[in-house]
């Protein structure tokens, strides 16, 4: 397995004073919107086939083989279909596709413009999410461009065939990642994740078939029509082969997006990195904090998606957004801070989730406040037992990831937690009321500022 | 006089200038209509675009726009109260966000919040007097690479320090619509 030069990046260079918006131009000067010229003479069944063979996964967090999702679209087409795309990056510890969207965002709609062919999709929706503001205007100017020059429209690039391309913005709700959620919003209403089934491929946005897929997914895409799938399985490993953004943040000398193969070790990303600032490594979230967190003796685990999972304890590799921490993180504060956002996040469909996850906030705040009981530690892991679509009490993985998050930290720095909660705590227990509003969550739904 | 009974039935609201302008409407028709099969698929954009006029959704616009997108103003609101992203109470000129996700916290995101409520006497949540100034605190803002992070109206400012917020907020314009980002470079032409 070899990693010799940048792909998805290959037009970002890595020092940040280097970069440049890549416009059309430039994009089309590297040999960009090649690979769609040649999929229009491709039928759908074989570009399907290509990304199927490269064993390309989903890089939005489930890790779900590309080309097999697309498969699922009816082949013979009797009603609209609709791409929407992925770009409501809110995950903490996930940034890489701003980073491509901000930098290089023809290659994304190289790739939509693809995967619109490959599934017979007429419309595609790119939903970013509201803080984007940079973001959102850099990608509208980029789809302006591709309109002007025939990417999009009527007639793409003289064959006649329709492809349209919208940007939708969403409004600061971290659920409107989760697929389906994503569709209610497209559709104007609350971000409401669904049941399944039925599945998005048979009736998703607007009750059509819809493909969806993370912004990194589709940008893999060109890449894999231009060089072949026997190419994209030279880098990485067997079961999750091809090139990864790697957003490292936290205590890292030199944090940001880097580009490597899937399967690097934990050790290896840290050092890519620049290695740990400020202390010995104690811990590192691996992918977004649904993911749960790798503990020190992990640093060899590899990071693709199945070894993270095994080997690692953890939920999968998710994102590969890792958040590594020194050894003076307080691991209680840690946790309290990702119990918090699941508190403030969860969409409130569903009562384990809703909650839950305020319970176990109010909990850890009270261990942080050093009100800590023993039997506190079995709540949490009692509480974090009955939620996710695992136990099969909600909708969505929301809850997964407050569960996974709950039980790897506790179980991996039991020592930590236990000694923030005494056997006999002889402090009274009665809160200080906090004022103002910065310990109170607001969940969703109750927009009343 | 109050306590004569008032007669109900020829009450007439008084209904001041249409919050959802006729170049508003023209704008939602134009740019979002074609892009979507049914009208409530525009409702999102049409908050945004309220918003981004009033700096806040009024009650009135959200009747507005529901009779604009033909729907129950019941299902603007509901969608409204939803998201994050929508006032329904009148903000300050300027919205500073600070992140407060793991990322920013192990990189002292608190100290920007402590230093911006002082600086303004303000809690989190709240509004300057002169209602030039809210801050509140988000979740992830999706930089942590450039972790601790802050969003002003819709600039982001990376790599902080209570220092360098400081200095940012000293330099901001008195209208806010003359704050814009200074890292959009479009290429020549379209
Ligand atoms: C709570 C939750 C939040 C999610 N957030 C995101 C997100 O912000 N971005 C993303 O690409 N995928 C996110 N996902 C994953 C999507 O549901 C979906 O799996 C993904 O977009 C599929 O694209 P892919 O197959 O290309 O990975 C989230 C999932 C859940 C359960
Ligand atoms: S699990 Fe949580 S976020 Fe997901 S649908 Fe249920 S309540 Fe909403």
């Amino acid at each position: 397995m070899a990693f010799p030069e940048p792909v998805l990046t290959k037009r970002i260079p890595l020092n940040p004073a280097d970069r440049k918006k890549v416009w059309y131009n430039d994009y089309v000067a590297t040999g960009g919107y090649k690979q769609l010229r040649a999929a229009l003479d491709m039928s759908g069944q074989d570009i399907i086939k290509t990304v199927t063979d490269s064993g390309l996964r989903g890089r939005g967090g489930a890790g779900f083989s590309a080309g097999q999702k697309w498969s699922f679209i009816p082949k013979e087409k009797k009603t609209t279909h609709y791409l929407a795309v992925n770009a409501d990056e809110s995950e903490p510890g996930t940034f890489k596709d701003r980073h491509l969207m901000e930098w290089d965002p023809h290659q994304m709609l190289e790739g939509i413009a693809i995967a619109c062919l490959a599934t017979q999709c007429d419309i595609a929706y790119v939903f970013i999410r509201g803080e984007f503001h940079h973001g959102t205007k850099v990608v509208e100017q980029a789809i302006k461009e591709a309109y002007h020059h025939g990417i999009f429209g009527n007639n793409v690039m003289g064959t006649g065939k329709k492809i349209d391309c919208y940007v939708h913005r969403g409004a600061g709700a971290y659920i409107c990642g989760e697929e389906t959620g994503m569709l209610e919003a497209i559709e104007g209403k609350r971000g409401w994740p669904r049941n399944k089934p039925p599945f998005p491929a048979i009736a998703g946005v607007f009750g059509r078939p819809t493909v969806i897929n993370n912004v990194e997914t589709l940008c893999c895409v060109p890449h894999i029509m231009e060089r072949g799938p026997a190419w994209f399985k030279t880098m990485g490993t067997p079961s999750s082969p091809g090139p990864k953004l790697y957003g490292m943040s936290g205590h890292l000398n030199r944090p940001g997006v880097y580009e490597h193969e899937l399967g690097i070790t934990l050790q290896q990303s840290i050092d890519m990195a620049g290695g740990m600032k400020g202390g010995a490594f104690k811990g590192a979230i691996c992918g977004g904090i649904s993911m749960g967190v790798l503990a020190q003796h992990q640093l060899d685990v590899k990071l693709d998606f199945d070894d993270v999972r095994f080997r690692g304890g953890c939920l999968g590799l998710g994102t590969a957004g890792m958040i590594v921490m020194n050894e003076h993180t307080n691991m209680v504060r840690a946790l309290r801070n990702c119990v918090r956002f699941y508190a403030h996040e969860s969409c409130g469909q569903c009562t384990p989730c809703r909650e839950g996850s305020a319970w176990m906030k109010k909990i850890l705040d009270r261990i942080v406040d050093g009100y800590g009981k023993a039997r506190d530690l079995e709540m949490l892991l009692e509480l974090e037992k009955t939620m996710g679509s695992m136990p099969g009490t909600t909708i969505c993985g929301l809850a997964d990831g407050t569960a996974w998050a709950t039980r790897t930290f506790i179980n991996k720095y039991y020592d930590e937690f236990a000694a923030a909660c005494p056997e006999e705590t002889t402090k009274r227990v009665s809160l200080p009321i906090s004022r103002g509003n910065r310990e109170v969550a607001t969940p969703m739904g109750s927009n009343t500022r | 006089m109050p306590w004569i009974a008032e007669d109900r039935r020829n009450t007439r609201v008084a209904q001041s200038q249409p919050l959802l302008t006729d170049e508003l409407k023209k704008q939602i028709a134009d740019t979002y209509f074609p892009r979507y099969p049914n009208k409530r698929a525009c409702l999102l954009p049409a908050l945004h675009m309220v918003q981004h006029e009033y700096n806040w959704i009024p009650p009135a616009a959200m009747q507005e726009i529901a009779e604009f997108l033909e729907i129950a103003p019941a299902e603007v609101i509901d969608t409204a109260t939803f998201y994050e992203e929508y006032w329904l109470k009148p903000k300050g000129k300027y919205l500073i966000q600070v992140c407060r996700s793991l990322s920013c916290e192990i990189c002292d995101s608190r100290k920007l919040t402590d230093h911006v409520c002082k600086k303004y006497n303000i809690e989190v949540g709240e509004t300057t007097p002169d209602q030039r100034f809210t801050v509140v605190e988000l979740e992830c803002l999706g930089a942590c690479g450039n972790a601790p992070v802050a969003l002003i109206n819709d600039v982001m400012h990376e790599d902080l320090t209570p220092e360098a917020l400081d200095a940012e907020l000293n330099k901001l314009p008195d209208d806010p619509h003359d704050y814009k980002d200074p890292g959009i470079k479009f290429a020549s032409g379209h």
